[in-house]
């Protein structure tokens, strides 16, 4: 299983098309750095101006945490695209190429390949948000320094020590990752039943897109049915920026994504298992 | 006879202190004050407040007659507005008329109560009320209501090894119901329950900041560059 | 050619929506047996093929391989057989070694270097192994197709119209290959086509299906020789040849009649006795049709698909 996830990882980064999210976050975030060089205090004043009214405060809160803070909340529809650009192509890029006549008829059980594509498409997604967390946090801490973490949730205002915010990044950052191997997951049960990579990715952003506008209308009914959205659990990442985080809760958000997970994969598995190889 | 002299002296003891001068009471407690003619002090500042979670921090106030005050952290501080400056001056700054109430036992210490109110339009208050401990003249309470910002009361607490007349501690309170309440970043959905909303705007609970003074370095000279530097950093 | 049946198929369908695909197929393969499978296009060859290497389910029948279940063994069975089905596709963006290496990984053996370039070299590309094979030609990727179903030694060869798109030296070459695996290493080959010439020059068996279904099965020198020939004598008298025939060895090889017209199996040199026989008993030949049945067989379906 080993050799055929390195074999599918070597597939995966000799494709250009892999090498566009890394480019894209290598670009987009130092934009938003740049801009908050220019900007940032401004934006902080916009942020705080409330709180101004009433109290004083010193110190650097326009820092590295406050400037990746804003990045991760940012780019909540950006990296599923780019995700899903790769993990729509696993299965149905060898469809389109016609290599599965060539690895099927290898000594190799089909829920092998399928697995050890999955687990390449999930390695992908985590060395993304990895440079995601470089970018963002490093550079970050590198241009603006580091000081303590303001951040408004649920109209209230938190500071967090400076001592105290790295641990949380950390961890929103895994949980960024679990998120977006829901993503990965989907991306790939539609590419298992497809043999054009254009569709799954299409298809997955459409599904994220929509869930997501669902969740945002005020209306009874759709706050009723946004707990069954996948794309509300993928947020909670924020829960980590809460004092005290509520670990019930996003204990109950990883279980249901990774729910999510085991689901979408099985499902692929079982239709790549029963599927004629016409192509 | 010797009754009716007692009587008499007691009746103009009683009415000399029913009918207290206010800007006395008040000048005496400036001139105390001015006694300090700058310091330097640490504070810990602990924040108990409904919308605001934030962790204990420490700084650094320095403060120059007449008014020059400067907050310093080495990392995070923040300081309600008005309890950043709490010296009689800066209280009674502008016109004022004053006008002495009674005294009062206020924790088991006597005080007077004068009120203050501001003549004219400048400033945010409105109607200042001070518990002044003539004992030793200094302000043990303010109660201030403000135009924009509600009412808020300073509680002050000393020490008697401080041979000045400046605080160990202060709990600033005030009402929750007038402050602003700070909407999220960036607008995204919120992740959280939407009742808590309507609770925070309808809520009167109070808010409290307590500040602890400690290693005051007082008239060993503040130099006027620590001020000039971009003072508090309110934006 | 050994007994052991490598390749065994039976009443093995296949049907898409409305489509039959493959209709109660039966074939067998024995050890050292270059197979031809012959078909016009649409014949069901390629589905075929698919089934024998797992890529398509069957809806009824079995197929065994070395005396195995495929259902059940199949990776056990894929560790010794080497395919190309239909147009060999590569990994474009990856060169002609790397391809060779990463289905060398996963082909149940260790697949040294050397080998690779043993295998490059067989089929001649070697001095072309750098390259991304999206800067290949067809042929060329024919080649390569060839190089992967070889590349781990396999004992049965899996063949799905190798020569397309070669030219004439290619095709050649790839026969010569192919014999050369056969005598030389002892291979079992299975080659299907829709070229007969293809077939009857390396193929010791074979069976021609059509619309799914097996039409000629046996050995191909049976069924080609160029001796045993379908001969039409037009006549001029059905009951006196009748009578003729009866009394004679020559009824033994008559095989139909349709009036004066009777279609004898004949040996090359029995075309002229035969037809000394009936003009020495006053039968009048009006004219003798020689034809070698199966080609014109074959030529009959394949025409009725084009």
């Amino acid at each position: 299983m080993l050799t055929l996830i390195q074999i599918e990882l070597y597939k995966i980064f000799k494709k250009w098309r892999t090498y566009i999210g890394f480019i894209a976050i290598g670009v987009l975030v130092p934009i938003i750095h740049t801009a908050m060089v220019f900007e940032g205090a401004h934006t902080l004043n916009f942020m705080t101006r409330n709180i101004q009214q009433s109290f004083i405060f010193v110190g650097n809160l326009l820092n590295g945490y406050l400037v990746s803070y804003l990045i991760l909340t940012s780019l909540a529809v950006h990296i599923p695209f780019l995700v899903a650009l790769v993990a729509g192509d696993l299965l149905a890029g060898e469809a389109t190429a016609g290599t599965y006549r060539m690895l099927i008829t290898r000594p190799i059980s089909r829920t092998q390949i399928v697995t050890s594509k999955f687990l390449a498409g999930i390695i992908y997604t985590h060395l993304l948000i990895i440079w995601l967390a470089l970018m963002s946090l490093v550079v970050g801490l590198i241009i603006f320094g580091s000081g303590e973490l303001l951040v408004i949730s649920n109209q209230t205002v938190i500071i967090f020590e400076k001592n105290d915010i790295l641990w949380r990044f950390l961890l929103a950052y895994d949980f960024a990752a679990l998120g977006m191997s829901v993503v990965a997951s989907l991306a790939f049960l539609f590419s298992s039943l497809v043999e054009n990579a254009i569709g799954p990715i299409v298809s997955t952003m459409a599904v994220i897109i929509v869930f997501l506008i669902l969740s945002a209308i005020n209306i009874d009914f759709f706050q009723t049915i946004k707990p069954y959205l996948f794309t509300n659990y993928i947020l909670s990442w924020r829960l980590f920026f809460n004092t005290p985080v509520d670990f019930s809760e996003l204990i109950k958000a990883t279980l249901i994504l990774a729910g999510h997970i085991v689901f979408f994969f099985s499902l692929a598995l079982y239709i790549f298992n029963r599927k004629d190889i016409l192509t | 006879m010797k009754l009716l002299i007692c009587l008499f002296l007691v009746l103009v003891q009683i009415g000399f202190s029913q009918s207290k001068d206010p800007d006395e009471i008040i000048n005496k407690v400036v001139t105390n004050f001015n006694r300090v003619k700058d310091y330097q002090v640490d504070v810990n500042i602990k924040i108990d407040v409904e919308f605001l979670k934030v962790p204990e921090t420490k700084a650094k106030i320095y403060f120059k007659q007449p008014d020059k005050v400067h907050l310093e952290a080495e990392g995070f501080a923040m300081l309600p507005k008005n309890g950043m400056e709490f010296s009689p001056s800066s209280l009674l700054k502008n016109d004022y008329t004053a006008i002495y109430e009674q005294d009062i036992d206020l924790n088991g210490v006597k005080t007077s109560i004068v009120k203050v109110i501001p003549t004219g339009d400048q400033g945010d208050v409105i109607l200042s009320t001070l518990w002044i401990d003539q004992k030793i003249q200094v302000i043990r309470k303010v109660e201030s209501t403000t135009k924009t910002n509600g009412t808020f009361t300073i509680d002050f607490s000393y020490d008697d090894k401080v041979k000045f007349p400046l605080p160990a501690k202060i709990v600033f309170s005030f009402n929750l119901d007038k402050m602003n309440i700070p909407a999220t970043i960036s607008g995204e959905p919120d992740t959280e329950k939407p009742h808590t909303k309507n609770k925070n705007s309808d809520s009167r609970t109070k808010g409290k900041v307590i500040v602890n003074y400690s290693n005051y370095q007082v008239n060993k000279g503040v130099p006027d560059s620590i001020f000039e530097e971009k003072n508090n950093k309110s934006e | 050619m050994n007994d052991e049946k490598i390749i065994e198929v039976n009443l093995l369908t296949k049907h898409f929506k409305d489509l039959r695909a493959v209709n109660s197929l039966n074939l067998n393969v024995f050890e050292g047996d270059v197979f031809g499978f012959l078909g016009p296009n649409g014949a069901g060859k390629s589905t075929t093929i698919r089934m024998l290497l797992s890529l398509i389910r069957p809806n009824e029948g079995s197929i065994k391989l070395f005396g195995k279940s495929l259902q059940k063994n199949r990776i056990e069975i894929l560790k010794r057989i080497g395919a190309i089905v239909e147009k060999p596709d590569f990994y474009g963006y990856l060169s002609a070694y790397k391809n060779l290496e990463i289905l060398g990984r996963i082909s149940g053996k260790e697949i040294s270097k050397n080998r690779i370039m043993e295998v490059l070299e067989l089929v001649g590309l070697s001095k072309r192994y750098k390259s991304k094979v999206k800067t290949f030609s067809h042929g060329m990727k024919q080649r390569l197709g060839l190089g992967q179903a070889l590349l781990h030694d396999p004992d049965l060869i899996i063949l799905d119209e190798p020569t397309t798109g070669l030219d004439p030296q290619g095709m050649k070459e790839i026969r010569d290959l192919i014999l050369h695996l056969s005598k030389e290493k002892k291979k079992t080959i299975f080659l299907s086509s829709h070229i007969l010439h293809e077939v009857e020059l390396v193929a010791n068996r074979m069976i021609i299906i059509d619309k799914g279904t097996m039409k000629v099965e046996g050995e191909v020198k049976d069924l080609l020789n160029a001796k045993k020939l379908k001969v039409t004598f037009e006549t001029d008298d059905e009951e006196k040849v009748k009578n003729l025939l009866s009394q004679s060895g020559w009824g033994s090889k008559l095989e139909s009649n349709a009036k004066t017209v009777f279609i004898f199996s004949l040996e090359n040199n029995e075309i002229a006795e035969l037809n000394k026989f009936f003009v020495l008993n006053g039968i009048e030949v009006n004219a003798v049709i020689p034809t070698r049945s199966l080609e014109d067989y074959f030529l009959k379906i394949t025409d009725e698909v084009a």
